[in-house]
């Protein structure tokens, strides 16, 4: 019950943000008004960016070391970087006990190659990302260990990742500016199976330190 | 529908989707801590158990199995080990004395199974302290099974217990002394052996505990020896001098192991080979 709970939360938390802050535009005063004529629909419209703190999309994804499912919501620059904060979540029934992480990508795509009049596509997005688990068995309590009796975090866990978008355009917004729903995959790996794999180039390949992690992205 | 699958080229397709499908669903890990595994890839203490028993060593025949531990992050000695250990003539399994994995996870887990499943004899394994960080419990129940289990072959049982203490912040619940007796206590076989990972003159052994485990092998006529690891490097004594001797495995990454032969009610010979 408390699972269904969180998978709901974790669905809603995106669509919530994306409904409140599509309602932002039709609530600001559209009179304050820029002298010149309204950018076509479909464009980016210059003159009206979003404010910083405002996400730019909302993010949910599978996999990757991330959550079953993980849900956020990131910011843009030039369409070319993203940073995606994700809160995950994993039932206890498959990792044991059930596991909420908090999780931060950044990820540069620097190429977009349009394919169709909707359809475009990143070829490339490279990046990292930092993630904290919460809710694990033995975590580390005071005085359990001496200072560096494990050298690693159980709970912490940074990684690259290397991966493509394919974006399709939606109608842009009320306000101009232009909106994609992409789908995206990414191959990632973490700091201790890097590590694994460094010290046992023989024993063991790249295949076996992968993950993939499969998401969609709503452009707000 | 039906035509497109009987077309031969999407016939000849199919199994590599779906092998693709199954390695996709393999590489979507939900966690370090996920747990998710292939059928052929859990239960292993039951698998290596299910083939050992269709060896079956009569009664009376003497006993050789093969000695290490704390295979721990050692992929590249674990292939060299699983070489050397199958020109070893006439062994009937291997022990491994904790620490499979060294950050608790199952994808670790698996890989040491990788190279041990190469192994053409059985091998079983008891729980270590890596394999207790985080949710490696869960991860090792998952992949292997039990943390404390025992089996019989020919005429001696071998008891495997969880002693590592500190993972459970002495909470008393490691070793299982109510387990311990009750296996110790068992009259119906020739010998005892017993494997552990943490040495119970560990400092990660529950102070509170290692007084009444300690006592509990010492009162135990059948049992030949204790094997330990933890320690990463070979040594065998009387540690506590009350006549029970206590054999600490070599690490994978040390390259060497044990050969142990057992026969009449206690008498063992014992052969180190490096690789």
């Amino acid at each position: 019950m408390q699972f269904r709970l969180i998978l709901a939360a974790l669905v809603a938390a995106p669509l919530a943000v994306s409904a409140s802050i599509s309602s932002v535009p039709g609530a600001l005063p559209d009179s304050v008004g820029v002298p010149t004529a309204p950018a076509p629909a479909g464009r980016v419209s210059p003159s009206n960016p979003l404010p910083w703190y405002r996400p730019n999309h909302v993010v949910l994804q599978t996999g990757g070391g991330l959550g079953m499912i993980a849900g956020g919501a990131g910011f843009s620059l030039k369409d070319r970087l993203d940073l995606d904060i994700l809160i995950g979540y994993v039932p206890e029934k498959y990792a044991g006990s059930a596991l909420s992480l908090a999780s931060a990508k950044l990820i540069y795509s620097p190429w977009s190659l349009p394919l169709h009049d909707k359809l475009t596509l990143k070829p490339l997005s490279v990046g990292g990302y930092f993630s904290y688990t919460h809710g694990t068995i033995n975590d580390e309590e005071p005085d359990q260990y001496q200072p560096g009796y494990y050298w690693f975090s159980t709970d912490t866990r940074v990684g690259p990742l290397l991966g493509s978008r394919l974006s399709y355009a939606l109608p842009a917004t009320a306000s101009g500016r232009s909106r994609n729903l992409s789908a995206y995959y990414e191959f990632s790996t973490n700091d201790l199976y890097i590590v694994s794999y460094v010290q046992n180039r023989r024993g063991l390949s790249p295949a076996d330190i992968l993950t993939l992690s499969l998401g969609l992205k709503l452009d707000i | 529908m039906r035509s497109f699958f009987r077309t031969p080229s999407v016939r000849a397709l199919l199994p590599v989707a779906a092998s693709l499908l199954l390695s996709s669903c393999d590489l979507l890990e939900f966690s370090p801590n996920d747990h998710r595994a292939p059928e052929s890839e859990r239960d292993l203490t039951a698998k290596n158990l299910a083939m050992l028993a269709q060896r079956p060593l009569p009664a009376g025949d003497t006993l050789r199995f093969v000695f290490t531990g704390d295979s721990q992050r050692f992929y590249d000695d674990a292939e060299d080990l699983v070489k050397s250990v199958n020109q070893q003539p006439g062994i009937q399994f291997m022990l491994v004395a904790g620490d499979i994995s060294d950050f608790g996870f199952a994808r670790e887990m698996r890989w040491i199974n990788d190279d041990l499943r190469k192994l053409k004899v059985p091998y079983l394994t008891v729980v270590g302290n890596h394999d207790l960080v985080g949710n490696g419990r869960k991860a090792y129940e998952a992949i292997f099974g039990p943390r404390n289990y025992s089996f019989v072959y020919g005429d001696t049982k071998f008891i495997f217990v969880d002693t590592n203490g500190r993972e459970y912040n002495f909470d008393g619940t490691a070793p299982d002394m109510t387990f311990v007796k009750r296996e110790l206590a068992d009259n119906s076989v020739r010998r005892h052996v017993i494997i552990s990972h943490v040495p119970p003159q560990d400092e990660d052994f529950d102070p509170a505990l290692s007084n009444s485990y300690v006592t509990a092998l010492r009162e135990d006529p059948r049992l030949v020896f204790e094997l330990n690891g933890h320690r990463h490097a070979f040594s065998i004594g009387e540690v506590f001098g009350d006549g029970v001797t206590y054999i600490n495995s070599s690490s994978f990454e040390s390259r060497q192991y044990v050969v142990l032969t057992v026969w009449g009610d206690k008498q063992f010979r014992l052969k180190q080979v490096k690789f």
